[in-house]
């Protein structure tokens, strides 16, 4: 394994005659990109606009937040079971442009509880202060669908437009030395001269089967998790393309940019580096549909922890809503009766502001808990000086003064550990 | 700031248990606890009225103490309103819990009280005031004030109250949102390393224990009981006529089976958010299980299937809200003469 990322930093976003990189500046041919995405027939056309930090624009929804990212020829290929054939991830090195993001937008919002105008992108103002994409450049993406296209191959073709223009910016980097590189340390299960700290496992939820995936919608490897027991994967391999989000997300929201830079693998990374912990690996997991799928996931997980990664500790996240709560506690559960002490990381369920309402579980030793906010966060933002939307009719709604809740923007709420909002009980 | 101080007749210097039944009296200026209250305050806080009454008259003619001590603050037109401490005295914390919850609703003045964590009145008023954490006896009373004071402070100038550990207060369960230097990735980290290290650390979220439900007691005769079928799955009848919400719920139906033996998927919906609801579209009866149960009527196994199902649905929903549902629904049950319940969820 031994990842490494380097590093380009981005500072201005420009369209023009060629796309390159010119020290901080990304130049692009939006018609040579507008060209390489409609090989999708599926698109009718693909609207592309840029959009600084601080600048008065609102977007949306948002489908997926993308980091521009391409591998270094030879070493693998982008997106791998996506766009590429499902190698390995996470070997070699991979050029990245920070500072950036590609925004890929819905033509409506997911249906459900999160409202018609579902997660936007916030740039400026009160609630953006609180996002960790809004000080990011973005190249939005507006796909437009060609007629009769909608349903699954609707969702693919927006899946499939963001990682493709993530991976052709990028590569206008990889003839470029980086700004900045850095190689990731060995993980694995039995590291010489670490004895005596923690083992550190990290185990997280990528898809939640309260929904059905859809046949070709891509989560791991591109495989759309149907029927798979949880897997060990190298953190690399995370940070590397293998997991991209699924269609649909709710209860704080996860993004593939934060697969790229996942919050708590880097942050165990950190403190692995640090000789704080030793961090063993990971295992991606997926909340079941029924008890006996529930019963099957957790204890395949809990057993892939204690017997090939043979952790004292591990820290776990959920994906989805309500019920994932149920196979995130379990799995804890039953790493805790193997003697492996766990932190678990929840959403805010509690509607009512109550702790009584907070948690879906109830074990005594599931007794560290991190937990998120979001429902009683809600902002008076102003009207937008810039709107970028799918539909003239989602650009009036996002318009407009109006009432942002947290869980409505993008980087606010997070369930891959990126959140700096929390619940305090008083 | 002018404050209003409300003890009983042990703090009020009345005496001890034989006048526990004196009733409501004022003096003007603080008493007792209210000196030292003012003291820590400072700032030119005064006490401009004290209220004392008898733990025992107060708790026995609690309305008539309430409208009474709530007149006098409003003429009064403090600042701010005391209660105790009360330290573990039940009667003493009834009375301080009553009196400033009502005062804070109908006066819109803001009102701090101190008790032990198991005085009785804590249980009762914890949720919508700030009780300081008095410890059990008046040992503790100059730290005591001083956190009734801090608190004092911040209430009536309206300033962001801290947590129960920074400010001295019994927890009121309930949560607010909060940004914080550290993301949830480093919190979650740095409590697993505590933890496996053995090191004291933190859950921002603490596990409530519900009280167990007792088991009632079985059905005598099932060949010969009214049997009812509710579900938390959303099931609806096509068109959801009661708007039955698909998370968050705030109704439950009530839906005709008189005539069928079988649930065909074409006659319902599911309003609920949170589960793969494919199967249950398909066939209804995997939710609802009516068409067992009538086999089991028509061999005589139950007495008879009840002519209505109820269903709501189980998503995201508050304890508050769903105690509701419970109750409405339970009477129901009862209404209807049923002898037995089959509860299926998702």
């Amino acid at each position: 394994m031994n990842l490494t990322l380097a590093y380009h930093p981005v500072e201005t976003l420009r369209f023009g005659a060629a796309t390159r990189l010119d020290g901080t500046t990304v130049e692009i041919n939006a018609d040579e990109l507008r060209t390489l995405l409609l090989e999708d027939e599926a698109l009718a056309d693909v609207a592309l606009e840029h959009v600084a930090p601080g600048e008065d624009c609102r977007a949306g929804p948002v489908f997926d937040i993308i980091e521009p990212r391409a591998k270094a020829a030879g070493d693998g290929p982008d997106f791998p079971g996506i766009l590429g054939p499902p190698l390995t991830a996470g070997k070699g090195t991979t050029h990245v442009l920070s500072g950036m993001a590609v925004t890929v937008l819905d033509e409506h919002a997911a249906g459900g509880s999160r409202g018609s105008i579902g997660r936007v992108l916030e740039m400026t103002g009160p609630a953006a202060e609180g996002s960790c994409y809004s000080p990011l450049h973005h190249l939005v993406v507006v796909p437009r669908l060609a007629p009769g296209k909608d349903g699954a191959t609707a969702q693919r073709a927006k899946r499939v437009a963001g990682l493709k223009t993530a991976v052709y910016l990028a590569q206008a980097s990889t003839a470029h030395a980086p700004a900045e590189s850095r190689t990731f340390e060995p993980v694995d299960p039995g590291p010489p001269g670490r004895e005596g700290l923690p083992r550190v496992a990290y185990v997280g939820q990528i898809f939640s089967r309260q929904r059905r995936a859809e046949l070709d919608e891509p989560v791991l490897y591109g495989h759309n998790t149907t029927g798979m027991l949880p897997v060990l994967l190298h953190p690399d391999e995370w940070l590397d393309g293998a997991v991209v989000t699924s269609y649909y997300t709710s209860m704080g929201g996860a993004e593939t940019y934060l697969y790229q830079n996942h919050p708590i693998i880097t942050e165990l990374y950190r403190r692995h580096r640090a000789g704080e912990l030793n961090f063993v690996g990971t295992v991606a997991s997926i909340a079941g549909s029924d008890n006996t799928d529930r019963d099957r996931n957790c204890r395949t997980a809990a057993s892939l922890v204690k017997w090939a990664l043979n952790a004292d500790a591990a820290v776990l996240t959920k994906y989805g809503g309500g019920v994932p709560h149920a196979d995130l506690a379990e799995t804890a559960r039953l790493l805790e009766s193997e003697g492996i002490r766990t932190s678990v990381m929840v959403s805010d369920v509690s509607r009512d502001r109550r702790v009584e309402s907070a948690l879906l579980f109830n074990f005594p030793e599931v007794d560290a808990i991190v937990y998120g906010g979001g429902n009683d966060t809600r902002w008076e933002v102003p009207p937008a000086g810039r709107v970028i939307a799918a539909t003239p009719a989602i650009g009036e709604l996002l318009a407009g003064a109006r009432e942002l809740g947290a869980m409505n923007v993008a980087g606010v709420t997070n369930q891959q550990g990126a959140s700096r909002l929390r619940a305090v009980v008083y | 700031m002018r404050i209003v101080h409300y003890l009983n007749q042990f703090f009020g210097g009345i005496g001890s248990e034989e006048e526990a039944n004196s009733p409501l009296q004022e003096a003007d200026g603080a008493v007792g606890p209210g000196r030292l209250l003012e003291q820590t305050i400072g700032d030119g806080a005064t006490v401009v009225k004290t209220l004392i009454c008898g733990d025992n008259h107060a708790v026995e003619h609690q309305d008539e103490l309430v409208a009474a001590v709530v007149e006098r603050v409003r003429e009064a037109r403090p600042d701010l309103f005391v209660a105790g401490p009360c330290f573990d005295a039940g009667r003493y914390g009834m009375a301080a819990g009553a009196l400033c919850s009502a005062v804070r609703s109908e006066l819109g003045i803001p009102a701090v009280t101190a008790m032990h964590e198991e005085n009785p009145g804590v249980d009762l008023y914890r949720e919508s005031l700030y009780i300081v954490d008095s410890g059990r006896n008046a040992a503790g009373m100059k730290q005591v004030v001083q956190r009734m004071a801090g608190l004092a402070r911040k209430l009536v100038a309206d300033e962001p109250i801290g947590t129960p550990r920074e400010e001295g207060y019994l927890t009121r369960g309930l949560i607010r949102d909060r940004f914080v230097d550290r993301s949830s990735a480093e919190r979650l980290v740095d409590m697993v390393l505590a933890k496996v290290q053995g090191q004291p650390f933190d859950t921002e979220m603490p596990i409530t224990s519900f009280e167990p439900v007792a088991k009632p007691r079985g059905v005598d005769d099932i060949s010969k009981a009214k049997v009812m079928l509710i579900t938390d799955g959303g099931l609806v009848p096509k068109g959801n006529p009661d708007n039955i919400e698909g998370m968050a719920a705030t109704r439950w139906g009530a839906y005709d089976i008189s005539q069928a033996d079988d649930l065909a998927g074409d006659d319902y919906e599911i309003s609920h958010g949170g589960y793969d609801p494919r199967f249950v579209q398909a066939d209804p009866d995997r939710l609802v299980p009516l068409d067992a149960l009538r086999q089991l009527e028509k061999e005589g196994v139950v007495g008879k299937v009840h002519d209505e199902f109820l269903s709501t649905s189980g998503l995201s929903n508050p304890l508050s809200n769903t105690r509701r549902l419970g109750r409405e629904m339970a009477e129901k049950v009862k209404q209807e003469g049923i002898d037995a319940v089959i509860l299926t969820s998702t």
